[in-house]
């Protein structure tokens, strides 16, 4: 905001012009920046996914709405828009319809303390990624009340698995993510991405160069998948096992809201993602002075493709986890392993020659990951013979 | 240990080379963007029947016999045969009506037609905006070219055409031979060469199948049936014996080894007696005729008139689908043959050479000829 | 800012008077959580941004989402059965206990409201600050509590565990 304010101001024939103006405008830009350009990738990447899961599976994916779809998004917006609107008789139609909105905001605000460019954020919150978490939780609200609401049992027991899901995979999360504010001593969002910058191109500095981000990173990013509901982790909407549960008795565009809240959690989480351990706008060229601040934001697009990307391709392979295996996961195997790694980045940071800490945390890592693994490993089964074989 | 997770990066691999793979290599991609692309159906695919014609729409092969439309299980057939002002058939549909909505796509009207006229058409955009009078085909949409036959099944229509050609030549061969002064010689040859004539795997009603009396095999002699409903039963299950076997089991196959036997051995005691309760009913009710099925071989319809007198003996030898292609019905026929008002044997067209041939022994054995 | 305040304290009452007034459970649950809200909205008019993200972060993402998972396993959420009065027999101890509650919180504004109109313009409250006080001055205290959390955590274990034993 203060960034686009100087920048107005810079403007030879827009700087004259009264402050208060300004000021609005330089209200106005991030807001139609976070409001026009995320749905718009939202859209996008409906369509890119589609078609990528598509290619995943040999097949084409859409290609009928203009070339190569690429207006496919629209179409189905309109399709969403012009659907009837189902209210179940028996629903409590307020929570119901208030849902899909609750599920849209949090989503939106999440890309407010979300620096795209060094400078360029539109809130630059002292405590933004404590905000990112503390939202992020908001979205669990909207899917417990549409479930609850539709007064069906799949929605329910949608709802039900969402919410222990993202109870469970919060802590984890969080806890992956406490390594990078132990690192850079803030919780703002700017200073974490500010802190990434230096090194070898501006790259050697990234979180994810070192053992405990490079873990912190799988783990931010399972428990960011998990909390956004996608695969492998999408039990609440499991359409195998309860219908799309908890939007099961959404049509139109409320069931539209829903899928755009999770979208954009899933972008915004991607977009942390970057910010925290993959070194945000920093990419080589972005310190130059004049266009350097545009070289940064497209390096942060770059790797928030290059995030969604990695996320569909995710999607396109893994098989869903099993409901039974959920809880364990997180706490038998993700919380450990967090809790582990924030004592490896405590003793990266007092090792001094920096390569024998590199390689001494990435040496109880492994060995912890190792230990883990082996204790949570299912039982060796046995080959099994059938008495009857033909 | 170490493999923990590792199979999940076998499977991202594999996903990662369908996808670079799918943008290089065009075979990974299956897909066939129908309205665009469409591919051939295998030959041996169908959808809907349709009829033949040689030539021009007017030469169709269709006779009007209506066998088939007997045949349909679902009845989706509707005919009705063309005639010229004067009543005469003309031995052609004015109406052939198939509801493709009812139609099972069972090909059994194509197994059944004498004549090769209607086969199965692999067409799949049947699709229309409306469900009773929009899926319903007539003449005009049902008639297609036997080029077009070519084009969709071209095996099958060769070997169709081959048979065609056979029998034609066969029947010129006959004609120059009756045509002859003695006819007792072309009887001769005729019933001579009768036997080799059904070619194996073909849809008429072969005499190898339609031997099987089903009353012997499958029915009990104290089955509570009545005469007529034993005949029926017999029909029937011959029906389905000559959908099923007649490919399969060639005519001179091991396995209705008693069939011939039971065809022979007339005077078994429980046939003699069905007979005979046949003959007693029939008397009463003259209009009544057990054999009056096509669904029932020549064997069995002569069997069941085995004791009549010989209207009803010659009405046995006709195909039994009052389809009018002689210009009378079935019953009509016999008896214009029987009182001597109508000379010609081979008028009765669903029937083939197969009720010619009857007929004229019919006769033969009355003394007639 | 007074505008601001206003309508987030209209929405804050309006939050409090819905969870205790409204028959239906989740309907409760979800006006308790508009009222988290508002009290976070005021935590901000503050400046205390910490503060008012953390109310967000414990009492909705975790404190409500409790209460709902606690009522999604229970019936009657509705309210449709049961004694249609919302006071209850003891309306009048709950009185008591609020009236005495809210005389020592006001007590304390009261004593303290000298203070805060000398600092009119409170300094926005560094989380370096914050976490520095946690672990130098009130260390204490502030232990006090993991361990109080921690029996609390080991002490519903060993009830779950009691269940499953005797279900066994």
């Amino acid at each position: 905001m203060e960034a686009v304010y100087h920048f107005l101001r810079s403007l030879r024939w827009v700087g004259d012009w009264p402050q208060p103006v300004l000021w609005a405008l330089a209200f106005a830009v991030p807001i139609v920046f976070v409001v026009v350009v995320f749905p718009l990738i939202f859209a996008y990447t409906t369509l890119v996914e589609r078609k990528a899961l598509g290619r995943i599976q040999n097949r084409l994916g859409p290609n009928r709405v203009g070339r190569w779809g690429i207006l496919q998004p629209i179409a189905d917006g309109l399709k969403l828009l012009i659907k009837e609107d189902i209210v179940p008789a028996k629903a409590d139609r307020v929570v119901h319809t208030l849902a899909p909105v609750i599920a849209v905001i949090p989503s939106l605000m999440l890309f407010t303390v979300i620096p795209v460019g060094s400078g360029l954020i539109p809130v630059n919150l002292n405590i933004g990624l404590l905000f990112v978490f503390a939202i992020s939780t908001g979205s669990v609200l909207a899917l417990f009340m549409g479930g609850w609401a539709s007064r069906n049992k799949f929605s329910l027991l949608g709802a039900m698995r969402s919410v222990a899901q993202v109870v469970s995979y919060e802590v984890p999360m969080v806890l992956a993510a406490v390594v990078v504010v132990m690192a850079v001593g803030s919780l703002s969002t700017v200073d974490i991405a500010a802190a990434q910058a230096g090194g070898w191109a501006n790259v050697t500095n990234w979180f994810v160069f070192r053992p405990w981000g490079f873990v912190g990173l799988v783990l931010f990013l399972m428990g960011a998948m998990a909390e956004s509901a996608r695969t492998p982790f999408d039990l609440p909407e499991a359409e195998s096992e309860i219908i799309a549960g908890y939007h099961t008795e959404y049509s139109g565009f409320k069931f539209a809201l829903f899928q755009l809240g999770e979208y954009l959690a899933a972008i915004a989480m991607a977009g942390v993602t970057v910010t925290l351990f993959l070194g945000g706008y920093n990419g080589p060229g972005c310190e130059l002075p004049v266009v350097g601040k545009l070289i940064g934001m497209g390096w942060f697009f770059v790797k928030l493709f290059a995030m969604i990307a990695v996320i569909i391709w995710i999607r396109g392979t893994w098989p869903r986890i099993r409901v039974d295996q959920l809880m364990a996961f997180a706490w038998k195997l993700m919380l450990p392993m967090a809790i582990i790694n924030l004592i490896v980045a405590a003793l990266y940071h007092y090792i001094e020659p920096k390569l024998l800490a590199w390689v001494v945390s990435a040496g109880l890592l492994v060995l912890s990951w190792a230990t883990l693994s082996s204790l949570s490993a299912p039982p060796h089964l046995q080959k099994r013979t059938y008495r009857y074989w033909a | 240990m170490g493999a923990f997770g590792t199979g999940l990066f076998k499977g991202m691999a594999v996903t990662a080379r369908n996808f670079i793979g799918s943008y290089f290599d065009r075979e990974r991609l299956v897909t066939v963007q129908y309205p665009e692309e469409r591919i051939q159906p295998p030959e041996n695919s169908r959808t809907f029947p349709f009829l033949v014609y040689d030539g021009t729409p007017e030469n169709m092969r269709c006779v009007a016999c209506k066998i088939c439309e007997t045949e349909c299980p679902p009845q989706c057939i509707y005919i009705v045969m063309d005639r010229d002002e004067k009543g005469k058939p003309l031995q052609r549909p004015k109406v052939f009506d198939i509801d493709i909505s009812v139609c099972m796509q069972c090909q059994i009207c194509v197994e059944v037609c004498p004549f090769d006229a209607i086969k199965m058409d692999n067409d799949y955009e049947k699709s229309q905006y409306g469900r009773f009078e929009e899926l319903v085909e007539h003449l005009p949409d049902l008639l297609k070219s036997n080029e077009y036959y070519h084009r969709i099944k071209p095996t099958e229509a060769a070997a169709v055409d081959a048979r065609l050609k056979a029998e034609a030549e066969k029947k010129a061969k006959k004609a120059a031979t009756t045509a002859k002064p003695a006819p007792k010689p072309a009887t001769t040859s005729q019933a001579a060469a009768k036997p080799p004539a059904p070619p194996a795997a073909q849809p008429k009603p072969a005499p190898a199948a339609s031997a099987v009396t089903a009353g012997k095999i499958v029915i009990p002699e104290d089955a509570p049936f009545s005469a007529e409903q034993r005949a029926w039963l017999a029909g029937f299950l011959s029906s389905i014996g000559v959908t099923t076997s007649v490919a399969s089991v060639p005519s001179t196959a091991p396995a209705p080894a008693t069939v011939p036997a039971a065809a022979e051995q007339a005077p078994v005691a429980a046939e003699t007696e069905t007979a005979a309760a046949t003959a007693e009913t029939t008397a009463a009710t003259p209009s009544d005729a057990p054999w009056h099925d096509p669904g029932l071989s020549m064997a069995q319809r002569m069997e069941l008139a085995k004791d009549r007198p010989l209207a009803d003996k010659l009405m046995a030898a006709m195909a039994q689908t009052d389809c009018h292609a002689c210009g009378y019905d079935c019953r009509g026929y016999a008896d214009a043959i029987a009182a001597g008002t109508e000379k010609d044997l081979t008028l009765c067209l669903p029937g083939e050479s197969e009720t010619a041939a009857m007929l004229e022994k019919i006769l033969k054995e009355a003394g007639r000829l | 800012m007074t505008t601001a305040f206003w309508i987030i304290t209209i929405v804050t009452l309006l939050g409090a008077l819905l969870a205790v007034t409204l028959r239906n459970l989740v309907h409760c649950v979800l006006s308790l959580i508009l009222f988290f809200l508002g009290i976070a909205g005021h935590y901000f008019l503050l400046r205390a941004d910490f503060f008012g993200t953390v109310q967000i972060l414990i009492y909705i993402g975790a404190v409500a989402v409790l209460i709902l998972f606690a009522i999604m396993l229970t019936r009657n959420v509705t309210g449709e059965e049961g004694p249609r009065e919302i006071l209850g027999m003891k309306w009048w101890s709950g009185a008591v206990i609020a009236a005495l509650v809210a005389g020592v919180l006001l007590h304390a504004v009261r004593r303290d409201a000298t203070a805060a109109v000398a600092s009119s313009a409170p300094k926005p409250l560094s989380v370096a600050d914050l976490g520095r006080a946690l672990v130098g001055d009130w260390v204490v205290p502030f232990e006090g509590m993991a361990v109080l959390l921690t029996a609390a955590l080991i002490g519903a274990v060993v009830i779950a565990l009691e269940e499953v034993q005797r279900r066994r």
